[in-house]
């Protein structure tokens, strides 16, 4: 029995390490030796969620639950595998069981919000996120879950209160860094939320989701950009046919308005901080933003040009083809935009490289 | 001497006879490498492997090299006529036909000494004769070869290896790393009178860091080599017992038993495990041997000599700032994959032991540019499964030829993707102080960021 403990001792200690591989590879000769050992099977579950095993780790909880009927670690730890699985409404049961099991515990009551802000129930996680915060008003992961319901339920004051005060229980709380940088992001301050998950990346570099936010937001600004201009040169194309001026004035103008772009860009750009800005510099280089660049601006400038050069009398003939020309390369450099960002999108993090709070113990 | 056709044709009959007979297939294959009949020869050894896998003779065979196309090696001088050699329909089929006694050895005209059993033979045996004697018959193991695989070896000890007393000298490529090993470390250390006189103290210990499988614990132990010292090494195994029972009374012991074997070097691999930053930790006996570390440290700055505190960890920037203070491990040093003379070495060193031939070293070291040591090895074996796998296709064994570790080098992807996504975000935001500007150029070299 002393072996037993010590082993699990030691495989607790590794999972708290983020050590999951080697985790699971002595839990698995664990719970080989000790099938009946419900704390083997929780830990050998927590394992194979580390490791992203949801399947296999719903399968181990489930076993732990059955020799343990009463504990509520393995509804917690099932709840949590389901969620990654996408089996929202099982989570959500799960969850509620765990609760039901240990309604003092507030580590339930955070597995029952987090599964009920995935089942889309914000209502429900908003209810549990408060009773977890009454249970315990000192703990920065409740107080980082209550952000993101209140995020989820539109209210943007109450999720940044939140985040702020997670932040003052634990200043190194990078998940809540990152709920602020969302955060700012809806209330569409770009540089601001850029700052927030540098900060994020900052504090957990191993956290790859920090950086991705940033990414996203810069390609969401590049494509953003591209609209502008492209509304705008769309407004242009209409000047020769209708004000019939010379293609002096009309050429000048497309000049200006790609100046203009740059300018608004650049003056962004210098807003960033200084990580920021080498970020920038560093998607504008590759190769599908290049491409998405250069196919706005290509597409435009042909359109300029065929609307410029031609006869006024083949204006109104040219013209469609030059907005059709114009709206394609819009459409196409946003498609090469869209599928750079498709990998990622401006998501949460739990803040650590390990399960939430409520897979632990 | 080539043997008669007429020898060889009774021989194989004799083997057709009996398949399981291994002394006579050994005997036929050295007779068949001796008359240049290499595809045969290693056929048969290969047969002989099956029934027997860790024949030391048959491995000898194959895997001895012969010289670059075109060089003839003297006829040797003393070679076991295949008379002599041959079993007698007297002898045990177990006991070796090939591995007897040199002709010229003084037990040959004494035919009352005790026949030595066979682990005996194979002790006196001498295998570098046995080498010169089949040279001729294999192709090279590298192509760039001029009749020596030592020096490579030699060289290749840079990984994996596991043996004590290495030197900086043992470790390949890796010129950067050495010259500021050199400055930061060794130089100082190895001038006592010039440390004095500029008032620079040994305080503090060193910190290796780098992507996994790149060599880090290997650098520490040449350190130690290098200063003479004794290692003591402290494993992520070890340090997870530590916590497993009383971490601060464990680690206060290890520390005792560095300081009782002065001059010692302390190595502890993964320190990421044990000095974590005390914030990510909710284990409380976690964060107590973090405090008992930073008091073993600073212990051992201010009443210790002789103990040198190395550490290995990939991610420095989990290690508590705490223990990255000044007097504790504030210097670092950058371990990075393998350059081109290191990834050679390390091929030569996982392939040493297996059947090769005509291995373009070069060529391999360039395509696997970015590739860890460990991932070498894996390529390595990757290769050998290839063509352990079309050799049991075939039905009969064959080298491990360049073709097989490039279709490995396709295959198998370079393992340090994730570290270096990390490190790029160490490099853009967390690099205060300037504690990973190595790392940054080296980033920036390789156009990472």
């Amino acid at each position: 029995m002393t072996e037993l403990r010590q082993e699990l001792a030691r495989a607790a200690t590794m999972l708290d390490l983020g050590r999951y591989d080697e985790a699971s590879g002595l839990l698995a000769r664990v719970v080989a030796a000790e099938p009946g050992s419900s704390r083997a099977w929780c830990l050998f579950a927590r394992a194979h969620l580390g490791a992203d095993r949801y399947q296999e780790a719903v399968e181990a909880a489930n076993r732990a639950a059955t020799l343990e009927p009463t504990e509520e670690w393995p509804h917690r730890l099932a709840s949590n595998a389901l969620m990654h699985l996408g089996s929202h409404a099982e989570a959500l049961r799960a969850a509620s069981e765990s609760r039901r099991l240990a309604p003092a515990y507030w580590q339930t009551h955070v597995c029952v919000a987090q599964a009920a802000l995935a089942a889309s129930q914000p209502t429900q996680a908003a209810a549990a996120a408060a009773e977890a915060r009454r249970l315990a008003p000192n703990e920065p992961d409740v107080h980082f879950l209550s952000g993101k319901v209140a995020l989820a339920r539109g209210d943007l004051e109450g999720a940044r209160e939140h985040q702020e005060r997670a932040l003052a229980l634990d200043p190194a709380h990078s998940g809540a860094m990152n709920e602020l940088g969302r955060i700012r992001l809806r209330r569409h301050d770009t540089a601001g939320a850029i700052r927030h998950f540098i900060s994020a990346a900052r504090a957990t570099p191993g956290e790859h989701i920090y950086s991705r936010n940033i990414d996203v937001v810069i390609l969401r600004t590049v494509s953003r950009m591209i609209y502008v201009f492209v509304l705008i040169a769309l407004l242009l194309l209409w000047v020769p046919p209708v004000a019939h001026l010379d293609n002096f004035p009309f050429v000048l103008g497309f000049g200006l308005l790609a100046l203009g772009m740059l300018a608004a860009f650049a003056v962004m750009v210098l807003r960033l901080p200084r990580e920021a800005r080498r970020l920038v510099r560093r998607t504008l280089r590759t190769r599908r933003v290049a491409t998405a660049l250069a196919v706005a601006i290509g597409g435009v400038a042909v359109a300029f040009a065929a609307v410029a050069f031609v006869p006024a009398d083949e204006l109104p003939q040219t013209l469609p083809v030059a907005i059709i020309i114009t709206i394609g390369a819009r459409m196409t450099a946003t498609a090469r935009l869209r599928s750079t960002a498709a990998r990622t999108h401006a998501g949460g993090g739990a803040g650590r490289n390990q399960p939430g709070p409520s897979a632990r113990r | 001497m080539e043997p008669e056709p007429a020898v060889l044709e009774s021989l194989r009959n004799a083997v057709a006879a009996m398949p399981d007979d291994v002394p006579l297939r050994l005997h036929l294959a050295e007779l068949l490498l001796r008359a240049g009949q290499r595809d045969e020869a290693v056929r048969h050894l290969g047969a002989v492997l099956q029934r027997d896998p860790g024949n030391a003779q048959a491995l000898g065979m194959l895997t001895a090299p012969a010289p670059a196309a075109g060089q003839h090696p003297p006829a040797p001088a003393a070679s076991v006529s295949p008379e002599r050699s041959a079993p007698s329909a007297d002898t045990p089929a177990s006991s070796p036909a090939v591995p007897d006694a040199p002709a010229a050895s003084p037990s040959d005209g004494d035919d009352d000494d005790p026949v030595p059993a066979a682990d005996d033979l194979a002790g006196e045996y001498d295998w570098s004769q046995a080498e010169n004697e089949l040279s001729d018959v294999l192709p090279a193991m590298f192509v760039d070869d001029a009749g020596s695989t030592s020096a490579g070896i030699e060289e290749a000890r840079a990984y994996d290896a596991e043996r004590a007393g290495i030197t900086l000298a043992d470790v390949a490529g890796l010129t950067e790393v050495k010259q500021r090993l050199e400055a930061a470390f060794l130089a100082p250390m190895r001038n006592p009178e010039l440390r004095k006189l500029y008032g620079k103290s040994l305080r503090g210990g060193l910190l290796l860091y780098g992507p996994p499988g790149c060599g880090k614990t290997f650098v520490a132990r040449a350190v130690a080599g290098e200063i003479g010292a004794r290692f003591i090494t402290v494993s992520f195994a070890d340090l997870i017992d530590m916590f497993v029972g009383r971490s601060e009374r464990n680690i206060h012991e290890l520390f005792q038993v560095a300081r009782r074997n002065a001059p010692c070097v302390l190595f502890l691999d993964e320190v990421d495990a044990i000095g974590q930053k005390r914030s990510q930790l909710r284990n409380t006996p976690m964060r107590s041997a973090v405090n008992q570390l930073l008091l073993e440290l600073d212990d051992v700055a201010n009443d210790n000599t002789g103990v040198f505190v190395l550490a290995a960890t990939n991610h420095p920037w989990d290690v508590d700032s705490a223990l990255r203070r000044p007097g504790r491990f504030d210097r670092t040093l950058l371990v990075l994959p393998p350059d081109g003379p290191a990834r050679e070495a390390v091929f030569r060193y996982h392939l040493r032991e297996r059947p090769v031939g005509g291995i373009d070293l070069a060529k391999l070291s360039k395509i696997t540019d970015g590739y860890s040591g460990a991932d070498i090895a894996h390529i390595c074996e990757s290769a050998a499964e290839r063509a352990l796998l079309d050799s049991v296709r075939r039905g009969e064994p064959r080298l491990i030829g360049q073709a097989d570790l490039e279709a490995s080098v396709a295959e198998v992807k370079p393992s340090l993707g994730t570290w270096f996504d990390t490190a790029r975000n160490v490099a853009l935001f967390a690099n205060e102080g300037g504690a990973y500007d190595d790392l940054v150029a080296y980033l920036r070299k390789r156009r990472l960021i």
